[in-house]
């Protein structure tokens, strides 16, 4: 079936080996897991933004089924955010003890044999709240006069922060100054599969098995072992089959302690299965961005520098274990984009708000970030007369100069930049478009193209987590590789699969080191009983670590096999080599599986000293743990209704590069993927709060998630440069996708209607958003 | 309580349930059918999505006792269908599935796209698809996996 | 997100559902092809104790035509009108304004009666109905009652529905040969609800145009103005016509803002230009 790339299974089209159980509907998530005495879990949630606390009184007839913070044996507060003095810390309880902080945080926990019945006795559960004033606006809510979430706290900032490269006060007389607000507004993960946890105590392994949806099991039991105070050998985590996750199931979240809780407590298993409502209420929000900056070019449209303020609306508490900073942190150290400016200065805001915590969703931060480089740059070039296409030629880092560091301290590695944007643009046939537009469309919509250039971070390691002072330091990726008696291997990884197709990609890996088919190969994750310690799948990481890992596992292991293979061909280890499953010596060869039969079962076959097993635990990191960078272009072409707002998007190119591509077809599908995400940020999803704090999109209904008919099939160029620091030359490809389209859609709106200047400046561009837009730039109105 | 009596995937059944019973738990909870995914609960996600009478339906909105004397197919029950077995390949062969959660609701909508539409066009098939949410693949190899597929079968009917 | 207990009935014909509706110390709801109320129901917005099963009665699919109407029983299904199982006396109107309706899925099971009767301000076949000057038929304790749905329709989520009262469904008249329409929605994305909405029927025999807005904040209306101005011209002057436009708009939809304003009037132009086409 699989076509076989010439040089063995790197870069080889193999189709995917998750495929066969989910096309017949055999997948198994948390919720298909049924278990004898399984009862359900529903939650009493805070209808406030922000109240104090009075009481909680349980109905009489379910007084047992009820369960609050004094009733759960008091789970430890696990310490959250980075491992910083100045970063405030916003103790997360399970269930809300004295004062709630969002609408949607949980206080109560009601226990039922089914969902319906543990909803009816929580709507039966009386909550005594006092209500206080609500902290929504996250300007405002950085002001030293704005109510507090938490008392003990100055005011109702995580922390705050100035990232500065040179001296942008010498910018004062540039001849180009532009200044602009951009917003990307609070949207939700949307993981299809919400989270989901089931929780028992196995008496005969006097342990806590937790299945829960997560991208990092092992991460995962660090947290829950704390939280509940159990030693780490006695809490198992199994992430079963995990639907999407996007970064919304990689935080240690208040149900699942309360849920692990509940299974000690009750000795029957207890699950809760989040449903959309409690997904866009009070799952991981993310985004919410604030820009206020101004960037300075000369009249050619050099850019100069760039300064202003970030501020992250980060909601109500930090999520263990990396906190509300990241967002900050990484939003300042992108903004210069790929471009050559010498001046930054940025002021990092982190706000609390009363709303739902803020985690990560892929991308993170850089969407926001690159919305706002990349929209002002669009800016510099409306102000000088030019293509916006032509300033990033004059300022986009040049092949010659990378490895290159950027004005945020970012160390670009490797590609050509230059050469990404010109074929992009010729995808789309710039000139074309220009002479369309100038004709005018009979149906009087607007036409317009616009650009987005990206770089994303994949494969940092030590250096760069440390650097964020990260509590969980994700330096390495491990995996265990066993060749079992008759030559099979189980190859068990750190990282967890949840769509992105890594038990197909590693298999191709270890195939090619071990000289065998991937089919010999069943790739393992997501049990702490049963791998080695890993982080989980997350920041574009898994095929830089955990592809690493095993290919490093894999050459540890052919080695053994060859020295036991010269020895039964009775040669020298330096007269033999592997290929085809066989090891090959100068008079014969013996196959993998035969050498397997003598290291596992036939000891006696081994060379004097030679221990039995094949079995190779590797980890790995690479090279240099400062990261490696993707890197593309975006362009979008749109098609807008000025009256009604409306957007079509009528072609969508990206020329990208990933560094060596392990499989062709799972690359393309995550570029494909996460510009769908990206879509949704630029055009439909949004979780807007009023002034009193009440989420206003709870259901599908309100929250827009793109379909078929709003995501078009994305055309795709790769040129492939492969990274210096990474097995085979791979770079991350995850997140990508997602973040260049909010600016590149953007930037295509501005450029529809450039001839009256309407501006584009907050996502989702809302139909109402882009047509106020338009009609304040038709009516004079001001740039926003 | 009630009894309601259908047929699933062509073994009929018996089964006292709570009025209040969604169609889709009767089939995950009591039925082990857990190919039937639930993804947002109102109706608006298509991850439920199945057959009733032989037509697509979402068991989050429905409830089991409506169901009395119908006849409801899942993606258990589409295990040997012709017209299944090909969007499966095809599903495949394009990479139409990431995580999976969508994929059986998707399969059944397709099935039955095919089943009304010969040999639909990309436009046909997007709007088709308008209510099946997928978060991970972008749509694109969905909507040609089903494009394929219609392409095949109809060749294979005309020939 | 799973419904509150009710206890659940399926009467057999319209007058044991119209016993079963009288029960004055229960919440009762007429369950048709539920896919509206059991989003509402599981989102547990819409207390109701009882659920009288309606989507088998016989007597609600009634389907019939004359030369003049066609009847369409309140349990028709979207789909029906869609594939054109059922007569179609609007020259194609209908079953496009079906096909646009949410999701497929879903309309194999919504009825056009349920929709009517639940009166969400941006449903389609109330404003449908009103364009195509149709009549509800409704059965009540007292017997039976007819009702032109524009004034059957009186606000969001109301209707002149009194306790007891069943709607058997609609009397639509045909249009004319030679007779146009134009249709135009804006959803925020497809499938979704309606932010505007507008039909447009023309005669070509001198009768009079009809226009209707929907996805008000209210309910769907006429546009008497708008319609005065098409059957006096048959050339359009395009300032003019809006001028038209706002005055309804200041009737039909007052608390509409300045987006909302540009956007039922685009899409009512929208209408119109597929009309005059």
């Amino acid at each position: 079936m699989a076509e076989h790339a010439a040089n063995g299974w790197i870069g080889a089209r193999l189709l995917r080996k998750e495929d066969a159980r989910h096309l017949i509907g055999s997948g198994t998530f948390v919720a298909d897991i049924r278990m004898s005495g399984l009862q359900d879990v529903a939650f009493v949630r805070s209808q406030m933004a922000h109240a104090k606390l009075r009481g909680v009184t349980k109905p009489e007839r379910y007084a047992k089924r009820v369960f609050t913070h004094a009733d759960l044996d008091a789970p430890q507060i696990v310490q959250a955010g980075p491992e910083l003095s100045n970063f405030r810390q916003s103790p997360y309880p399970a269930l809300a003890s004295d004062k709630v902080r969002y609408v949607g945080q949980t206080i109560a926990a009601c226990v039922a044999p089914t969902r319906a019945q543990a909803e009816d006795i929580a709507e039966a559960v009386t909550v005594e709240l006092d209500e206080l004033p609500a902290v929504v606006d996250v300007v405002a809510a950085a002001r030293p006069d704005s109510p507090r979430l938490f008392e003990s706290w100055p005011d109702n900032l995580y922390i705050k922060s100035t990232v500065t490269e040179g001296d942008v006060a010498s910018l004062a007389s540039a001849p180009v100054q532009v200044k602009r607000q951009f917003k990307m507004n609070r949207q939700a993960t949307v993981h299809l599969e919400g989270r989901g946890v089931l929780a028992y105590w196995d008496a005969r392994l006097n342990e806590l098995v937790i299945y829960l949806s997560t991208q990092g099991a092992h991460v995962m039991r660090h947290g829950l072992a704390m939280a509940l105070g159990l030693p780490e050998n006695q809490v198992r985590v199994i992430a079963p089959d995990v639907g999407g996750g996007f970064g919304g199931k990689n935080r240690l979240m208040p149900e699942e302690i309360a849920v692990a809780a509940l299974a000690m407590k009750l000795g029957h298993p207890v699950r809760w299965i989040e449903d959309r409502r409690e997904h866009l209420l009070a799952s991981v929000h993310a985004r919410d961005h604030y820009y206020d900056l101004t960037i300075w070019a000369d009249r050619e449209g050099h850019l100069l520098g760039l300064a202003g303020d970030v501020y992250i609306d980060s909601g109500a508490y930090s999520l263990w274990p990396t906190g509300s900073f990241m967002e900050a942190s990484m939003a300042a150290r992108n903004l210069p984009g790929p471009y050559q400016m010498k001046h930054l200065k940025v002021n990092t805001f982190t706000v609390a708000t009363n709303k739902a915590p803020m985690g990560p969703y892929r991308g993170v931060a850089r969407p926001g970030a690159c919305f706002a480089i990349e929209r002002a740059v669009d800016e510099v070039a409306r102000e000088i007369g030019r293509e916006p296409v032509d300033v990033r030629r004059l300022n986009l880092v040049a092949s010659h100069q990378l490895p290159y560091r950027t004005a945020g301290g970012l160390l670009l590695d490797t590609g050509d930049y230059h050469a990404s944007l010109e074929t992009v643009v010729g995808m789309v046939d710039l000139p074309a478009l220009r002479k369309r537009q100038a004709a005018g469309e009979p149906d009087g919509r607007a036409i317009g193209v616009g650009f987005a250039f990206y770089t994303e971070q994949s494969g940092h390691g030590a250096a760069e987590w440390t650097k964020r002072k990260s509590r969980v330091v994700p330096g390495y990726e491990s995996a265990n590789a066993r060749m079992l008696p008759d030559g099979s291997v189980l190859m068990h990884v750190g990282i967890q699969n949840h769509g992105q197709g890594l038990e197909t990609t590693l298999s191709q890996i270890a195939a090619h080191e071990l000289t065998l088919d991937p089919a010999a190969i069943s790739v393992r994750y997501g049990d702490t009983a049963a791998g080695p310690f890993g982080f989980g799948t997350f920041a574009s990481r898994s095929i830089v670590f955990a592809g690493g890992a095993v290919a490093k596992a894999s050459r540890e292991l052919l080695e053994k096999a060859c020295r036991i293979g010269a020895h039964l061909l009775q040669t020298d280890v330096a007269n033999v080599r592997a290929e085809h499953g066989a090891v090959h010596g100068p008079n014969g060869k013996v196959t993998l599986a035969e050498i397997a039969r003598a290291a596992n079962i036939r000891q006696e076959l081994l060379p004097m000293g030679e221990q039995p097993l094949l079995e190779v635990t590797a980890t790995y990191e690479p090279g240099d743990s400062g990261g490696v960078f993707s890197y593309g272009t975006h362009a979008a072409v749109v098609a807008v209704d000025p009256d009604t707002g409306k957007v079509e998007i009528l072609d969508y190119a990206v020329a990208e590069d990933c560094g060596t591509i392990i499989n062709p077809m799972i690359v393309d599908g995550q570029i494909q993927g996460g510009i769908a995400q990206g879509i949704g940020t630029a055009l439909y999803e949004e979780v807007p709060y009023d002034d009193q704090g009440q989420p206003l999109a709870t259901t599908f209904g309100d929250y827009m998630v793109p379909c078929a008919p709003e995501v078009p099939t994305v055309r795709i160029a790769h040129s492939v440069t492969p990274a210096l620091c990474t097995e085979y030359g791979v770079k991350g490809v995850g997140e990508g996708g997602a973040i260049a389209p909010p600016a590149a859609i953007a930037n295509a709106l501005c450029d529809a209607f450039r001839a009256i200047g309407a501006k584009f400046n907050e996502t989702p561009l809302t139909p109402r958003r882009v047509s106020d837009a338009v009609d304040r730039a038709r009516n004079g109105g001001t740039a926003s | 309580m009630l009894t309601v009596t259908l047929t699933i995937n062509d073994d009929e059944q018996t089964h006292t349930v709570e009025p209040r019973t969604l169609l889709a738990d009767l089939l995950r909870d009591r039925c082990g059918l857990t190919g039937t995914h639930l993804g947002c609960e109102h109706g608006a996600c298509g991850a439920c999505t199945l057959e009733v009478d032989g037509k697509a339906t979402r068991s989050c909105v429905v409830l089991a006792a409506m169901c009395e004397g119908r006849s409801v197919r899942t993606i258990e029950g589409l295990r040997d269908d012709k017209i299944m077995e090909v969007l499966r390949r095809h599903f495949h062969q394009l990479h139409g599935v990431q995580c999976g959660f969508c994929t059986p609701g998707m399969l059944v909508m397709a099935r039955d796209i095919l089943r009304r539409h010969r040999k639909p066009t990309e436009k046909i098939i997007r709007h088709e698809l308008s209510g099946q949410v997928c978060r991970c693949t972008g749509y694109a190899n969905i909507v040609a996996a089903i494009g394929a597929a219609g392409a095949e079968l109809d060749q294979g009917a005309s020939s | 997100m799973k419904p509150a207990p009710f206890d659940y009935i399926r009467p057999q014909g319209v007058a044991e559902a119209i016993a079963a509706l009288r029960q004055d110390d229960k919440t009762v709801s007429l369950l048709a092809g539920g896919q509206s109320l059991l989003v509402l129901l599981s989102l547990r917005m819409a207390p109701v104790d009882l659920l009288v099963d309606i989507g088998r009665i016989e007597e609600l699919k009634t389907v019939s035509e004359s030369a003049t109407h066609v009847f369409l029983g309140a349990a028709t299904t979207h789909a029906m009108i869609e594939d054109g199982a059922v007569p179609d006396p609007s020259r194609g109107l209908m079953p496009r304004v079906a096909s646009a309706i949410a999701y497929r899925a879903i309309r194999n099971h919504g009825t056009i009666g349920g929709s009517v009767a639940l009166a969400d301000p941006a449903a389609d076949w109330p404003a449908c109905l009103m364009a195509l000057d149709a009549t509800v038929l409704v059965r009540g304790p007292a017997g039976d009652r007819r009702e032109a749905v524009t004034g059957f329709v009186q606000g969001m989520y109301t209707t002149s529905l009194q306790q007891g009262e069943i709607i058997l469904g609609f009397d639509i008249p045909r249009l004319p040969a030679g007779a146009r329409w134009g249709a135009a929605k804006v959803t925020r994305k497809s499938g979704a609800f309606a932010s505007a909405m507008a039909y447009v029927v023309e005669g070509c025999d001198g009768t009079p145009a009809r226009v209707i807005l929907g996805a008000t904040a209210s309910r769907a209306q006429p546009m008497p103005a708008t319609a005065a101005y098409l059957s006096q011209h048959t050339a359009i002057d395009e300032t003019e016509l809006r001028a038209a436009i706002g005055a309804d708009l200041d009737a039909v939809d007052p608390e509409a803002d300045a987006y909302q304003r540009r956007n039922h009037t685009a899409t009512v132009l929208r209408a119109i230009r597929e009309v005059r086409a």
